[in-house]
């Protein structure tokens, strides 16, 4: 009843009305939104900073919600006494290279998947996923048994090659969207001014698929980092590197404290990396090169 | 005879990258396979027997194991694309800081697995965050269990966790190619929300979310960091299970044969996914 006087009165037509219930909606479904992501993700990381700065003389213990007291202590001992140092080294010595390598093993493949038609494509671009869709731990303990046999496990080389294992299938899916995306005029007006193959490469397909190329190596990048199978059975006790570090505080000896400190050292690069890059990574490279099996 | 030469020259194309993941991955599957049945034995010496698959398939453990996985499998798949698709309507729609707040959801992408599951872990933990509230609170007595929990709760919101983005931007992918006419042709034609979302929105992102659950399932049926951190003492996943065995126990024989029996399902599992798939886009012709 309310409702209809309060119509009459109104001169506002009911459209507009409802048109701003329904943007007072929206904002306030945004701001329900907003405020349970950032506790989605940001309690956990909140928590975690607490976790690495509890000052060891002052245990936070149960009742209390937040650490009594703060101090670098945890810092300091996980740098002093574990070889987080060595494996930051090793970590980030490997990434680098197995990007590089995973670009120039990619390139040709994405070329032929992006731009040719041949027989058996939806075959090859399956069988350039099975990286990532093969349970990690199997393929992990069994190449093992294959690298061990070509002397390359416990080997700086073997671990390059296995990181780059990990990250060719976002280099190729990435990098074949980006070639698929070429139009076909810009290479035959090329063709047509006499442009040579290497001239094609440099003016046309490079420049082209840089925005692609730079979100494939993100993407193997970050692949690289947090690689931990294949680095846990290959490469430990000789190579460590963050994962495997983390996972020794977390299996039979759980120091959270200590854990802390190694997982805040772990993201912190990563999600830096992921604020800088976020206007390149349009989410639909992820979603156009995984989207479809 | 140039055409040949071209498809010749495209395949020598493909060598790198293809060829390099079909050396690793297939010499893997290879060498588990052969192992499962006693070939390439690196204990003992080697002959062609079904003793490992019998020993393994008629001991209880290995059966709690692998419907241990299953079910992880099963519900951290429904469980990201429950809380993802939502989200990803939301998206749709846009609206004021759309922007941050994606970047925000992305977080979890970046973080690397193990990462995820300790940081859970602070939160669900006997005395963590979550039963501090819920005792502050006065909503239970006691602290509940919810890690390292015989159903394994703890593993399936770590999963979810962590990879929410990644489903979220297939599904938004999805989400976006629906056109704008066809809601509104929908909306004219009387389609009420559930209508829309049942009969528009569901379908036409079907694809993306069968691949995101066939991607997830895959992932969280043979995860082994995040078991080994959140998981329970018994049941084990398949994946530390098989660890354990090679390891601790030596038996690389028997490992292999729980390492086939992933292999096969995550290949049962992609083929249903194209049969799916088949039949989704028949739909739409």
């Amino acid at each position: 009843m309310t409702e209809v006087k309060q119509l009459k009165s109104d001169p506002t037509p009911l459209h507009l009305i409802i048109e701003k219930r329904k943007k007072r909606f929206y904002i306030l479904l945004t701001l329900f939104f907003g405020l349970v992501q950032l506790l989605w993700v940001g309690v956990p990381i909140v928590m975690a900073v607490m976790w690495s700065l509890v000052d060891p003389a002052n245990p936070w213990s149960f009742p209390d919600m937040f650490p009594p007291s703060i101090s670098p202590h945890q810092w300091q001992y996980v740098f002093k006494y574990t070889n987080i140092a060595r494996a930051l080294k090793t970590s980030y010595a490997i990434a680098p290279i197995a990007v590089v390598l995973s670009f120039i093993l990619s390139l040709p493949t994405a070329y032929v998947m992006g731009r040719k038609n041949i027989p058996g494509k939806k075959i090859f671009m399956l069988v350039v996923l099975l990286p990532i869709i093969m349970p990690g731990m199997v393929v992990a303990l069994f190449l093992s048994r294959v690298f061990t046999s070509f002397g390359l496990s416990q080997s700086f080389f073997g671990l390059v090659l296995a990181h780059t294992l990990m990250g060719i299938p976002y280099m190729i899916r990435v990098l074949t969207t980006s070639f698929q995306a070429i139009p076909q005029d810009v290479i035959d007006a090329a063709e047509n001014l006499g442009a040579t193959t290497f001239v094609k490469i440099k003016d046309i397909f490079l420049p082209m698929i840089r925005p692609g190329l730079l979100a494939g190596m993100i993407f193997a990048f970050t692949a690289s980092i947090e690689e931990f199978n294949l680095t846990f059975i290959i490469g430990t006790p000789t190579f460590e590197t963050i994962p495997t570090i983390l996972f020794s505080f977390m299996g039979y000896n759980f120091i959270r404290t200590n854990a802390s400190v190694v997982a805040l050292i772990m993201m912190t690069p990563n999600i830096i990396m992921l604020f800088i890059v976020e206007r390149f990574l349009k989410s639909d490279y992820l979603a156009a090169s995984l989207g479809k099996m | 005879m140039k055409k040949n030469k071209g498809l010749l020259g495209s395949y020598l194309l493909l060598i790198p990258g293809v060829g390099f993941i079909l050396l690793f991955i297939g010499s893997s599957i290879f060498i588990t396979v052969a192992q499962s049945f006693g070939l390439f034995s690196i204990t003992g010496h080697s002959s062609l027997t079904l003793e490992n698959w019998k020993t393994i398939l008629s001991m209880q453990e290995s059966i709690d194991s692998l419907l241990f996985s299953l079910k992880m499998g099963v519900l951290s798949s429904i469980g990201t694309i429950v809380v993802a698709f939502p989200i990803a309507l939301y998206f749709r729609k846009g609206g004021v800081g759309k922007g941050m707040l994606g970047s925000i959801i992305k977080i979890p992408l970046f973080i690397p697995a193990l990462v995820a599951a300790f940081l859970i872990v602070n939160l669900l933990s006997f005395h963590g965050l979550i039963n501090s509230l819920l005792l502050a609170l006065r909503i239970i007595k006691e602290p509940l269990r919810m890690l390292n929990d015989r159903f394994g709760w703890g593993i399936v919101l770590i999963q979810i966790w962590k990879n929410l983005p990644f489903v979220l931007l297939i599904v938004m992918a999805s989400i976006a190619s629906i056109r704008d006419d066809t809601i509104d042709a929908a909306k004219n034609l009387g389609a009420g929300y559930w209508s829309i979302l049942l009969r528009i929105y569901i379908p036409l992102a079907m694809p993306g979310i069968l691949v995101s659950m066939i991607l997830m399932f895959i992932k969280a049926f043979g995860d082994f960091p995040i078991f080994s951190v959140a998981g329970p003492v018994y049941p084990t996943s398949l994946s530390v299970r098989m660890h354990l065995m090679a390891t601790l126990h030596q038996e690389w024989d028997k490992a292999a044969v729980i390492g086939v029996i992933i292999f096969v399902t995550t290949f049962i599992v992609i083929w249903l996914y194209s049969r799916l798939g088949e039949l989704v886009e028949g739909d739409e012709s």
